[in-house]
């Protein structure tokens, strides 16, 4: 029997497993796949809270002042993450253009762009889904005064890469920085660049190393004369990647234990209360029991809800969803309603319908991309409600 | 010896039913469901540091796509994938990369397009066949590891047939044999096809055992009195254990820590004379020959299956096959052994959850660093050695999360796959050496016997199988590698 089983390892689960195993819970967390971390750029958004929150069934609205003790708790939990409540970051996209981002990884703060004279923008040579002169002439687009300049780098350790003409990805490119030859060549190379650095106010671009997000390279970069800033990439994220497997290892040292491959099939119920997960593993299915269950099965991208053309459905305890009237909008980049799909919650996450508002399950939370409500596009806060539903889920359980 | 089960020219139609399962019908690999957003590649451990190799999504649904349409790869692309299965398990859309493929790679065998070279072919003909060497090294092991311990063998071996000279071949022990722990009680009498084998032995008649003095520097051990009897004093609960080729021909000792841990717990283990499970021979192209041994075993297996005895794997490749591809060979049994089949800890944490794991443990000063076999991974049940050793006072063990060993099966045994094994398993084998450097831990647990040799080869650390960590909890002994 364990305290708590948590479908669903993205960000909302990890999260309430984290929280849950520090106060002493045993958890257990089965995923499906990696969730959409891989595919997000590492920065978090929250989006603006005061404004969000004032929307009715909001889950801001629900959550209350939960929303900034999860964004400090954050940040206690990945040290590596900067961030300050109400003030918003900036990172860098991979075509060059910015982006803001209110919990950041350190490499991928762009701020010391602004006042950079001169930007130096390292281009590794076959490094894939990087294209230097479109974001050259973004940069310069948005740092009108600053001297943009391109410094090619090509490593004897990628020969047979670039021999076939393949596309190297910053995965591949962030294991040789972290290994001892990589971190050799990183020193020099800054280095190089710093000896001919002719002012102090000057700014290293530097693509595909954030991916690295290994403790030697984060120290050398931290002793470097000048700051070095670091770009988001296209789907699979590595800078997504990293913060997963940070959170998957907070979890797992905290004495969790992640069962990542095969989804929770359907969840059994006994008298009005969730019981038993039962799990379709290699050859037979199995059950795992626990006292409270965490439904962080990520929505329609996670595969929580999934739609037909007449109706959507909740897969695993089959939960009724709110839907809204209609789904979508003519407007391709509009707001689109679809959007709103999920369960509807009470303040502690209790799943209710959403024609009576009846609590469901009194031992099941609902969180993340699973809520009804809301929409990370137009909120700008996919982290934020991720985060501190999970968060709270945890506390909770 | 009944001639249904060991056809080893098996008719086609059984053959293909070994990866891929017609009735899940014409999307049964569930490639409509790719959204194309290269996770899979991402994780690859080969395409990571292989770049010829493309990488699960292009050679997995991408290919599927353009082979629907009868276009194929170009033959031999998929001779670096190691069927580790970390593409399947990471994809987010549950999309069965590794059955196509494996699909691709039996295409290519009946064809004969994927073995150019004919020295390779012997090769992979020789290490398909674990089983055979094993065979052959256990008749006479010091001898085996003496020949094949010198440079020259090595060299030789390298030069005529491509196998690694630097590759870490495991070492061959005495065979596993059940008669060295306890007596052979009886040979199985009443089930026609057992029989024939005349190999089929039992353990669980509780007043010879502890016989055992094993290769780990093992205590003899107390008599169990846990073993369940009937008014006969025959033991009521059983198993069957499918030791698998590395506990029958390099590991021994291992399978007979099972096999006490198990009696421990109340069970008589039987252990019939299973032939390898297939795993070596599909990964080196023999599908034909994998679906005949899969028959042979299923053979074996079924009387106790239709009684409902469970079988119990304690190699993670083994039970991976019973479970995934057993279930589709055309032979009796076929339909039970998926649910009947579990891994060792799998089966110890169900008692446990029932209440009847016997919990009688010494304290056992021990901190350990966890590495999850990929064909653990594959199974989706977690990991229930590490909740098991959770159990033990004074056990301290940490997952290491650091991805693939590289070893898989018998790739790095290939003189052009062994330095890419080595690369594949550096992550692995840095955080080994780093952890064991800071004290954080004296030893690699994990249940892999192919995985224990390659983190020993690659870090230079000690490791072992985690039912030893157990063995010495019950007090059946003292394990050299923990203390
Ligand atoms: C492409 C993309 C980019 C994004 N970029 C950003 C960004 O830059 N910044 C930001 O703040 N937000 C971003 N978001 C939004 C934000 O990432 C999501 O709101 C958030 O990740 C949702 O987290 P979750 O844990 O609810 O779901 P997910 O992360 O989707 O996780 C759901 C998990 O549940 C698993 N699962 C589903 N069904 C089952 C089952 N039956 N059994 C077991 N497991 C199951 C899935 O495999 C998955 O692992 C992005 C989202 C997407 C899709
Ligand atoms: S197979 Fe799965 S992981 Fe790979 S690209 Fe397709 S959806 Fe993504
Ligand atoms: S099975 Fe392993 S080696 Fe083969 S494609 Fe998948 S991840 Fe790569």
């Amino acid at each position: 029997m364990w305290d708590g089983l948590v479908i669903g390892g993205g960000i909302a689960g990890l999260m309430a497993g984290i929280r849950a195993q520090e106060r002493g819970k045993r958890v257990l967390i089965v995923s499906e796949g990696t969730g959409s971390l891989a595919f997000a750029s590492g920065g978090l958004d929250f989006g603006t809270v005061e404004q969000l929150r004032k929307i009715e069934r909001h889950p801001y609205a629900l959550l209350g002042e939960t929303v900034e003790e999860a964004f400090a708790y954050f940040l206690q939990c990945c040290p590596s993450y900067h961030g300050a409540w109400g003030r918003t970051g900036m990172a860098l996209t991979p075509l060059g253009t910015l982006r803001a981002a209110d919990l950041l990884p350190e490499g991928l703060d762009a701020s010391p762009l602004t006042h950079a004279n001169r930007i130096v923008l390292v281009v590794p040579e076959g490094l894939k889904d990087f294209f230097p002169e479109v974001v050259k002439a973004n940069l310069q687009k948005q740092f009108i005064s600053s001297n943009i300049q391109l410094k090619r780098i090509r490593l004897k350790e990628f020969a047979d890469w670039q021999a076939i003409g393949k596309p190297i990805p910053d995965t591949v490119y962030a294991k040789f920085w972290c290994s001892e030859q990589g971190r050799e060549t990183l020193k020099n190379l800054i280095g190089e660049i710093t000896r001919k650095m002719v002012s102090d106010s000057e700014t290293l671009v530097f693509p595909g190393l954030h991916a690295a997000a290994c403790p030697e390279v984060e120290k050398i970069l931290a002793q470097a004369p000048l700051p070095v800033v670091e770009m988001t990439s296209f789907p699979p994220s590595a800078a997504g990647q990293a913060l997963y497997d940070r959170l998957r290892g907070r979890f797992k040292a905290l004495g969790g234990e992640l069962l990542i491959g095969s989804g929770v099939e359907r969840v059994e119920v006994e008298s009005g209360q969730a019981r038993r997960a039962i799990v379709k593993s290699k050859g037979k299915e199995i059950s795992f029991t626990a006292k409270v269950f965490v439904l962080a099965t990520g929505g329609f991208f996670g595969r929580g809800s999934v739609a037909s053309s007449t109706e959507v459905r909740e897969t695993v305890l089959g939960l009724p969803l709110y839907v809204p009237p209609e789904w979508s909008e003519s407007r391709f980049l509009g707001e689109q309603p679809y959007a709103y799909t999920g369960v509807e919650v009470d303040h502690s996450l209790h799943p209710c319908d959403p024609v009576t508002g009846k609590v469901l399950l009194e031992n099941v939370f609902v969180v993340g991309r699973m809520l009804a409500h809301w929409d990370p596009w137009v909120g700008h806060c996919g982290g934020g409600v991720s985060l501190s539903s999970g968060f709270l889920a945890g506390g909770l359980l | 010896m009944n001639r249904r089960y060991v056809r080893r020219d098996g008719d086609r139609q059984a053959d293909n039913k070994l990866n891929l399962d017609p009735a899940r019908g014409e999307d049964g690999m569930h490639l409509d469901a790719c959204i194309k957003c290269g996770a899979c590649t991402a994780q690859c451990p080969v395409a990571a540091v292989y770049p010829l190799f493309p990488g699960p999504k292009s050679v997995g649904p991408d290919a599927e796509r353009l082979r629907l349409e009868g276009i194929a790869l170009a033959p031999g692309c998929l001779a670096y994938c190691t069927n580790c299965k970390t593409c399947e398990v990471t994809c987010p859309s549950g999309v069965c990369i590794t059955d196509m493929i494996l699909q691709v790679r039996r295409q290519e065998q009946e064809a004969g397009t994927g073995k150019a070279i004919c020295r390779l072919g012997m090769r992979d003909h020789l290490l398909g066949r674990a089983e055979y060497l094993g065979r052959l090294g256990t008749l006479w092991p010091p001898l085996a590891n003496t020949v094949l311990g010198w440079k020259i063998t090595r060299r030789l071996l390298e030069k005529t047939l491509g196998i690694s000279a630097r590759a870490p071949l495991p070492r061959y022990g005495r065979k596993f044999r059940t008669s060295d722990i306890a007596p052979v009680v009886g040979k199985t009498q009443s089930h026609g096809e057992t029989e024939s084998y005349g190999e089929t032995e039992r353990y669980g008649q509780s007043e010879e055992h502890g016989r055992g003095k094993t290769e780990h520097g093992c205590r003899k051990t107390e008599p169990s009195d846990r073993v369940k009897t009937d008014r006969k004093g025959r033991s009521t609960q059983k198993v069957v254990y499918f030791p698998g080729c590395f506990i029958s021909y390099n590991d021994e000792a291992t399978g007979q820590a099972v096999v006490k841990v198990l009696e421990h717990n109340g069970f008589e283990v039987i252990v019939p004379g299973f032939h390898c499970c297939g795993v070596p021979l599909t990964a080196n192209g023999r599908f034909r020959e994998a679906t005949a041994n899969a028959q042979h075993n299923l053979g074996l297996m079924q009387p106790y299956l239709e009684q409902g005895i469970p079988v119990i794997a304690s190699c993670t490749s083994c039970g991976l096959a019973l479970k995934e591809d057993y279930p589709r060979v055309s032979a009796p049994g076929a339909q039970r052994i998926g649910a009947q089949t579990y891994d060792l800890f799998e089966f110890l944490w169900v008692l446990h959850e029932r209440g009847e794991l016997r919990k009688d443990f010494r304290e056992v000063q021990a901190s350990l660093a966890y590495h999850a076999p990929c064909h653990l991974k594959a199974q989706g049940i977690g990991t229930p050695s590490v909740r098991i050793l959770r159990l033990i006072p004074g056990v301290k063990i940490q997952e290491l999360d650091a991805g693939c060993c590289g070893l898989s099966g018998s790739f790095a045994f290939k003189a052009e796959k062994y330095e890419l094994s080595l690369q594949i398993g550096s992550t692995l084998f840095q955080r080994v050496q780093g952890g064991v450097k800071e004290k954080a831990f004296q030893a690699v647990a994990t249940e892999c016997g192919g995985c224990q040799v390659q983190i020993e080869h690659g870090s230079g650390a000690p490791s072992l199988n985690p039912v030893w960590v157990l063995y010495q909890a019950y007090g059946l002994g003292i394990s050299s590698a923990i203390g």
